[in-house]
């Protein structure tokens, strides 16, 4: 598939420059979406990312492109924790949930030995 | 008496001299043969009084700015620091130099895999606790005399779910029972019923973040672990804190390790086909096994916070198993892929590596 007939890649559209048939951003910046590419080049820098995708196996550029894109707008959001404060978030939750469900189990577990207890002594009743 | 004198004279002088030598090493290592900061050392010039990196890359650290080089690059570094206050510089470092190193260790998908790990942990203990939850109500709502035969069966089902609990892994004949019996008793994971209403576990990655959601957050910055190659992670301490794993062993054994794999073309799929696809397919079977994961991964935790780990080992192996196949799939990603149309994951039930990965994450303490 050649670009040279096609309308150059939003990377090539941001930094003026011919879009060849080789071109490494083209596959994953397409045209239609043109912030991706600068909020990634505001942030990283473009041959940080010609970099980082050359050194990534083709079936996982993709992906490499999207997590970029998502760090670089969450850097542009929020530039003193970028991703990194939702990291933080998710795990605090993580770690009250966490707490949640052994103070449940703790409950449920007082509950089953009472049960057995009353459930042993209503047999030895009848028994004796 | 002069003797004496000569004597006193002497060690005085070796003293003086020993003096002389100890500050002169002293001086050497203070100043080092440059005394230039990472960032400086690796760009070869001088580090002046007021270089702006000197405070954050330690010469000692030099793999640090090398990761953070290769991410963002000096000027993009230089450019975030000259919007922010001086009290939010370091905070910012930190940030960055933590996603650096993240993107070091995890090149495909950095912290947005973390971010969406986080988020599945979230939904399987949601998920755990509704069901602990529905049980609990059923033992609260039964009359204090009980009827002997329904306890016989709470009995049982309350000695299924302990032995769900503690059981590696077992064999899906076995969790089918328990799982049945849950089912019968109106209780356990209602999922087989809830297509209709299928949850997203995952949340769009481009989360809100908003001002108002941030933390204080506090990194425990540690400088001092350095490893034989003179690098040294950044340490975060949470409470969670040592939930990290030391092996990469698979608790279940031969059980199947929930995999999100990336087999063409790579992209985000969609997610909540994918959640339908595992809950169609496995059923509740798979939710049981993982939310025991997720109980045996938090029994693990308390083990693991009486640890006294190194945190770069800690750091170094949990990441070690952060599997760049791995890819995560977003329904609402705005960036979806366009090629190689959706994934087909090989839905498994989730390791305990992937459980603690997430759970674990980079132990970020956070101050409200």
């Amino acid at each position: 598939m050649s670009n040279y007939t096609n309308s150059p890649c939003a990377a090539c559209k941001f930094l003026r420059r011919k879009c060849t048939s080789d071109c490494v951003f083209a596959p994953y910046f397409p045209p239609e979406e043109p912030t991706k590419f600068a909020n990634v080049h505001r942030i990283f820098g473009a041959s940080n990312v010609s970099k980082i995708l050359h050194e990534v196996a083709p079936h996982q550029r993709e992906d490499a492109v999207n997590s970029l894109a998502y760090e670089a707008e969450a850097r542009l959001k929020d530039p003193v924790y970028g991703c990194v404060g939702a990291i933080s978030v998710l795990q605090r939750q993580v770690l009250r949930l966490q707490r949640e469900l052994e103070e449940t189990n703790a409950d449920l577990m007082r509950y089953a030995s009472c049960l057995g207890s009353e459930t042993t002594s209503a047999y030895g009743g009848r028994r004796g | 008496m002069s003797n004496t004198k000569n004597i006193h004279k002497g060690l005085l002088e070796r003293f003086l001299d020993l003096l002389l030598i100890a500050l002169i090493i002293f001086m050497t290592l203070k100043g080092g043969t440059s005394g230039a900061c990472a960032a400086c050392k690796y760009q070869r010039r001088r580090c002046a009084a007021d270089c702006p990196l000197a405070p954050y890359f330690p010469a000692e650290q030099p793999k640090l700015f090398q990761n953070v080089h290769r991410l963002f690059g000096v000027r993009s570094i230089v450019k975030i620091l000259e919007k922010l206050d001086e009290t939010q510089k370091p905070e910012a470092m930190k940030s960055i130099i933590f996603q650096s190193y993240v993107r070091d260790r995890s090149p495909v998908y950095g912290c947005l895999g973390v971010t969406q790990q986080l988020q599945y942990m979230i939904w399987l203990a949601e998920e755990e606790l509704k069901a602990v939850n529905s049980q609990l109500q059923l033992y609260r709502s039964q009359p204090q005399n009980g009827q002997n035969q329904y306890q016989n069966q709470n009995q049982n089902q309350n000695h299924n779910h302990s032995q769900m609990i503690h059981e590696l892994g077992g064999d899906n004949k076995q969790q089918e029972d328990v799982t049945s019996q849950q089912l019968d008793l109106g209780m356990g994971l209602n999922v087989n019923n809830n297509q209709s209403n299928i949850v997203t576990p995952f949340i769009s990655p481009l989360l809100p973040v908003s001002q108002t959601q941030q933390p204080q957050m506090s990194y425990t910055y540690s400088c001092s672990e350095v490893n034989n190659n003179g690098y040294s992670p950044p340490a975060y301490n949470t409470d969670s804190g040592k939930e990290i794993l030391t092996n990469n062993n698979n608790v279940w054994g031969g059980q199947k390790r929930f995999l999100y794999n990336v087999n063409n073309g790579g992209g985000f799929s969609n997610q909540n086909q994918s959640c339908h696809e595992m809950k169609s397919n496995n059923g509740v079977m798979a939710i049981q096994s993982q939310l025991v994961n997720l109980q045996m991964a938090s029994n693990h935790q308390q083990v693991e916070e009486e640890e006294d780990g190194h945190e770069y080992d800690e750091i170094h192996q949990f990441l070690e198993i952060i599997d760049d196949r791995q890819s995560f799939a977003d329904s609402k990603e705005a960036y979806a892929s366009s090629s190689g149309g959706s994934l087909k994951e090989q839905i498994d039930e989730i390791g305990e590596n992937e459980l603690r990965s997430a759970a674990t994450c980079f132990s970020l303490t956070s101050m409200n």
